[in-house]
């Protein structure tokens, strides 16, 4: 292991950089997208992000832009009181997300762009993440993750108790708005180099062992950082090895430490040692 | 008793589209009350507490509350905070000071003892480092009636605090609330469905239909 991270740190250093970096904002933000249930959020703002990515491209605009954009006028666009509707905002996520994986295909489609290219605009590849990739994600994702930890107390009142939190004089909309601001941001920021899958992963994955391993907030959020950046580096050092790809490989690498923490709090239950 | 009025309604008309729940309300609550809202479903009662806290808009009157200077306690209905929330109670108690928090909104010694006090004063002594999910449905309504006094407010209201829990609870927390009532000279406005634990509590209830109020004695069920 030690071995194939000394390989892995001199040859693919700003892969690992910016795989530990999204692995830890994206990890942070997802204890709060899955103790909302908002799960689906993740996925379609990463295809919305591809979407914006791809439409930059084909602009020749800068991709995180292109990116940051569209997401972040879905974050508005979902913030806004849409109960008139009478949907739930799952239902108008799923819209969002169909349009804008197909909206993807389609702008790349036509943009004469290669396979390969293609391929890596829509599902990421890590391993080509560039010195500039690796400044917009450090300019964007440290202090997105700052944001989330300096604001956490107002932002988990928000999420955990709307209307008191309202009768004592919290501004909902201006803290739910800037949490997922915060959560368009890193999306956006991520995206190019970690793709949907993986962007997804760590918002998801990371987040549920963290839930798994705590009830204190603040320790299944720490959990939730350790498991994406075990994952990561797990992941990355092993696709290295097998010389298979970065993202995927480091997915299953995340799953796998879920499924031995959710295995280990299982037997916990089984033997009594803790309630369900 | 004070003859202050803390709560005054004068007319207060809210409706949702074009549905009118409350038709011209007129209330005055007195300092030091404690003022049950009764009636059935869909009479207006939680409409009333909303418009009170400022919640909703109101289509038509002046609802007049010190709630600008002094945030009032408030207790929601059962169900609204999910246990899934990996949030002890004592931390769910503290959401209470978070307008007297400083800037950092970071909790200070005596903070953590008011919690602490608070939560003994209503028997959950050593319970406080319990997630909502681990606790009994009296004991998650005793945690929010906790956060609701725990910065030691002029009005506490509460919206059915005893809805969902079985007889003996039920007692427990209404014995509470006379306490803090009677003891510490809180104002209580509450939105309640039965009148058989109101007997000794309170003088008068108010008796909401169809959007409108009228103040009676409560009957000895």
């Amino acid at each position: 292991m030690f071995s194939g991270l000394s390989e892995l740190i001199g040859s693919f250093p700003h892969a690992l950089a910016a795989g530990l970096l999204i692995g830890l904002t994206c990890s942070l933000l997802g204890v709060f997208v899955i103790l909302q249930r908002v799960v689906f959020i993740g996925i379609t703002l990463s295809e919305v992000a591809a979407l914006g990515i791809a439409l930059a491209m084909t602009l020749h605009a800068p991709p995180v832009l292109g990116a940051a954009v569209l997401t972040l006028s879905v974050v508005i666009l979902l913030a806004l009181p849409l109960e008139f509707m009478r949907l739930p905002r799952d239902a108008i996520l799923g819209l969002i997300f169909v349009v804008a994986s197909s909206l993807a295909v389609l702008v790349v489609a036509g943009s004469g762009l290669a396979l390969h290219e293609i391929k890596t605009l829509l599902y990421g590849d890590l391993i080509l993440t560039s010195p500039t990739d690796l400044a917009v994600m450090v300019a964007v994702l440290l202090p997105v993750a700052a944001v989330l930890l300096i604001f956490l107390r107002p932002i988990l009142y928000t999420f955990l108790d709307r209307k008191a939190s309202r009768v004592l004089g919290i501004k909902v909309l201006r803290w739910e708005l800037l949490y997922f601001c915060c959560l368009g941001l890193a999306v956006s920021a991520a995206s190019q180099a970690a793709g949907a899958l993986l962007v997804f992963c760590y918002l998801v994955v990371p987040a549920a062992a963290g839930l798994l391993c705590s009830r204190r907030l603040g320790l299944a959020m720490a959990c939730s950082a350790l498991v994406a950046i075990l994952g990561t580096l797990a992941g990355l050092v092993y696709s290295l090895r097998a010389d298979l790809p970065a993202n995927q490989t480091i997915v299953v690498a995340v799953t796998i430490l879920f499924v031995l923490i959710a295995a280990t709090r299982a037997v916990a239950w089984l033997f009594g040692r803790e309630r369900p | 008793m004070s003859t202050v009025s803390l709560i005054t309604c004068r007319g207060l008309q809210v409706a949702y589209g074009r549905e009118m729940v409350l038709r011209g309300v007129d209330l005055e609550v007195v300092k030091g009350s404690f003022l049950p809202l009764v009636g059935p479903n869909g009479a207006g009662k939680t409409t009333l507490l909303m418009a009170i806290l400022g919640l909703v808009k109101p289509s038509a009157g002046t609802v007049e509350t010190p709630f600008a200077r002094r945030p009032p306690g408030y207790v929601p209905q059962q169900g609204v905070i999910d246990p899934l929330f990996p949030v002890p109670a004592s931390q769910i108690v503290a959401m209470g000071l978070y307008p007297h928090l400083g800037w950092w909104k970071k909790l200070g010694k005596q903070d953590r003892r008011a919690v602490s006090g608070v939560l003994a004063m209503l028997g959950m002594d050593g319970q406080g480092s319990k997630t909502f999910a681990q606790l009994s449905g009296g004991m998650r309504q005793k945690t929010l009636i906790a956060r609701a006094l725990v910065a030691r407010p002029e009005v506490l209201i509460l919206d059915e605090p005893t809805a969902g829990l079985d007889e003996e609870s039920q007692q427990e927390i209404m014995a509470h609330l006379v306490a803090i009532n009677r003891q510490q000279g809180c104002t209580i406005v509450m939105a309640h469905h039965g009148e058989s634990l109101l007997a000794d509590a309170a003088p008068l209830v108010c008796q909401m239909e169809h959007g409108r109020v009228r103040l009676r004695e409560p009957s000895h069920v």
